[in-house]
């Protein structure tokens, strides 16, 4: 069987997908991050591999999300791709009319503009995470439940309380506050949600023009309350796709199978077999001027496969070959 | 007397030049880099913005040299570059600096105010000499700005990413070093000639003008080196402003009537009828301008720059439509954030103009 795998390592999860050559999504995989990308990576294929039929031929392999660089040595991506894109091309392929992309991930939340099926603009949240999954997460930890308690319960309010969201820090001494005052639970965990939603929309949104149809994905989508807060703030319906945890994934395995139409020499693909492999990873501060870069680089059996994290190129050139 | 200045881009070989051919000591600070920055930030109001804590690094770290003369850029009616004198020499004097702080305001006294500078610096070396070095110091600045145009044709096509950031470095030096118009005249030549042989792929890059604020945009350093991030993505970067430029227009042809800036604001009348400060007017203007000839734009602002915010907020209304990407500098910007962005921004410009060929 002809597949395209897509792999899509994000700062609190990661997503693996795989398309067929009608580009259908053959299976997916959801992990948690865990701050072990590279581990979470291998899990991730032994995984699908065990989910896939024994033919299957991998004829493309694209990475994205923050670790996507990272995620792409280890596999032997053919392409590595930013989540903007990745995700677009994603929310084009189930809902080509789409005019607004609004994806809010762990700790990254992005609106996309598209005219005609083709994105015209694009916001990313720039210095703070308070518009993001983890502005929730760390609600929902203070008040002791889970996350997914929480989006049930919140649906239960009736008399929202408003929270200031500007800030994380400065949200949780308001929700204290309302808490002292006597509140609900549930009234206090969807004013969560309209100032997530506010703060998003003052923020990533500022000045971007959002028209109908909007679609929202990401695994802030998995929670109903952010959904109908959304829908309440902009007034009209919000899509979310069936598979919204995993559309940057299942963009990069549509990249994965558009890179095959232009350029098709093969996959870099180094196969399951690197779910085994032992990687090293270690850090140094570089010398060679007084920036101070810390250096990140990635080794397999004592050769160093890549290098990064410098202002200037000097130990991403040519890796292998460079001494400390 | 020891004179020291702020960095901006590589403005410190044509000032080197010339208080060399005037005999009088100059004094180097280090190149912008990680520690500058923190300096300028430990010292600096925090919201003012990234040119104005990096010329502060610049000049503590030029006093630590044994500067006892610092030339501080001002000037009025600019924007808050107008306060910077007074503000830095005050941050200066708490810090226990006890020597002679110039303000240098080049839109204020143009051409004779800058010579007058230079003959007092110069402990008042005879006219001619001083217009000599002068020129010495302008045909160094010419030079470099024109190697420089040619790197950013070549960095999107060459075949080995790098090379012409490699063959810039050594042209910069090479300059630096030469002493007399012939040997300038023959490095820059040479250099030309050998950016000209660079293998280069067959492509037809995409064209990206990069707008925004004066200091950001010639200061490698506070945008994270942008124009070079573009280059490897395989973007052409086209941009107004240089200092040859700047300098011929500033100093010597606006006195005289003539102003290459009428064109920009003719352009941005619709929308912004009048100078804002800083550069803003000019944002718009360029926007306007060239949206028929660039397939998008990089717009450069200091985080906190009030002229360049309202041209921010202005440029989504123009009838001229490109898409228009604003960069925020300031200590926090990361390259990993400023990548994902730029990559993005280029899928984007790619996608379109496959769409429109199709």
């Amino acid at each position: 069987m002809e597949a395209y795998l897509g792999i899509d390592v994000g700062s609190v999860t990661t997503k693996l997908a795989v398309l067929d050559k009608n580009d259908k999504l053959v299976t997916h995989i959801y992990l948690l991050t865990q701050g072990k990308p590279i581990e979470m990576v291998q899990q991730g294929l032994k995984q699908i591999k065990q989910q896939l039929p024994k033919d299957v031929n991998l004829r493309s392999v694209a990475t994205t999300g923050s670790a996507r660089y990272l995620a792409g040595v280890i596999v032997g991506a053919d392409l590595v791709k930013n989540e903007i894109t990745s995700h677009a091309v994603a929310a084009l392929q189930y809902n080509p009319e789409a005019q607004t992309i609004i994806e809010i991930g762990g700790q990254d939340s992005k609106i996309i503009i598209v005219r005609d099926g083709i994105v015209t603009d694009f916001g990313m949240n720039t210095v703070c995470a308070a518009g993001t999954g983890s502005f929730l997460d760390h609600q929902a930890l203070r008040l002791n439940m889970t996350i997914e308690e929480f989006a049930k319960r919140a649906l239960d309010s009736d008399t929202p309380v408003r929270i200031a969201g500007r800030c994380t820090v400065f949200a949780e001494s308001d929700m204290i506050h309302k808490q002292q005052m006597g509140h609900r639970t549930e009234d206090i965990l969807y004013g969560l949600c309209q100032a997530l939603v506010r703060n998003y929309l003052n923020n990533v949104g500022l000045g971007k023009e959002i028209k109908p149809p909007i679609v929202f994905q990401g695994g802030v989508a998995f929670n109903q309350a952010i959904v109908k807060a959304l829908q309440e703030e902009l007034n009209t319906e919000i899509i979310v796709p069936l598979h919204h945890e995993v559309m940057g994934a299942i963009g990069a395995a549509l990249l994965a199978h558009e890179r095959i139409a232009d350029n098709n020499n093969g996959s870099k693909f180094k196969g399951f077999g690197v779910s085994e492999v032992k990687y090293h990873t270690s850090s140094f501060i570089c010398k060679a001027c007084p920036n101070q870069c810390e250096i990140a680089q990635i080794s397999l059996n004592g050769q160093v496969l890549a290098r990064w994290g410098g202002r200037c190129d000097i130990w991403e050139r040519d890796p292998s070959s460079q001494k400390l | 007397m020891r004179i020291g200045m702020p960095h901006m881009g590589n403005l410190y070989i044509p000032f080197k030049a010339l208080f060399q051919r005037l005999g009088v000591d100059f004094v180097i600070p280090p190149v912008n880099n990680q520690h500058t920055l923190s300096l300028g930030v430990k010292y600096s109001p925090e919201g003012l913005c990234i040119p104005f804590k990096l010329t502060l690094g610049n000049l503590i770290e030029a006093a630590e040299l044994g500067a006892d003369t610092l030339l501080v850029p001002g000037g009025s009616g600019i924007c808050r570059l107008g306060y910077y004198v007074t503000i830095q020499e005050q941050i200066l004097r708490d810090l226990g600096y006890n020597g002679e702080i110039i303000s240098v305001g080049f839109s204020q006294h143009k051409l004779s105010g800058l010579l007058k500078t230079i003959k007092h610096l110069s402990n008042n070396a005879p006219w001619p000499k001083i217009i000599s070095a002068f020129r010495f110091g302008l045909a160094k600045l010419n030079a470099m700005d024109r190697i420089e145009r040619i790197v950013q044709k070549v960095r999107p096509v060459e075949e080995v990413k790098g090379t012409a950031n490699q063959l810039f470095t050594k042209a910069i030096n090479a300059i630096d070093k030469a002493n007399d118009y012939a040997p300038l005249k023959k490095v820059q030549v040479d250099y030309i000639n050998q950016l000209n042989q660079v293998t280069k792929d067959d492509i037809q890059p995409l064209i990206v003008g990069v707008v925004g604020e004066f200091y950001v945009l010639l200061e490698p350093f506070s945008n994270l080196d942008v124009e070079s991030e573009l280059g490897k993505l395989g973007v052409e970067v086209r941009r107004t402003t240089f200092i040859s430029e700047w300098t011929k227009f500033t100093l010597f042809l606006n006195p005289l009537g003539v102003n290459e800036k009428k064109r920009i604001h003719k352009a941005a009348l619709p929308y912004l009828k009048r100078d804002i400060g800083g550069d803003g007017w000019e944002s718009v203007g360029e926007k306007v301008l060239h949206a028929k000839e660039y397939d998008g734009l990089i717009h450069l602002a200091p985080f906190t720059c009030m002229p360049e915010i309202v041209a921010q907020n202005i440029m989504p209304s123009t009838k001229e439509d490109i898409p228009v990407l604003t960069i925020l500098c300031d200590e926090q910007i990361a390259k990993p954030g400023l990548s994902t962005r730029l990559e993005a921004f280029v899928d984007l410009l790619e996608r379109k103009r496959r769409a429109h060929n199709n």
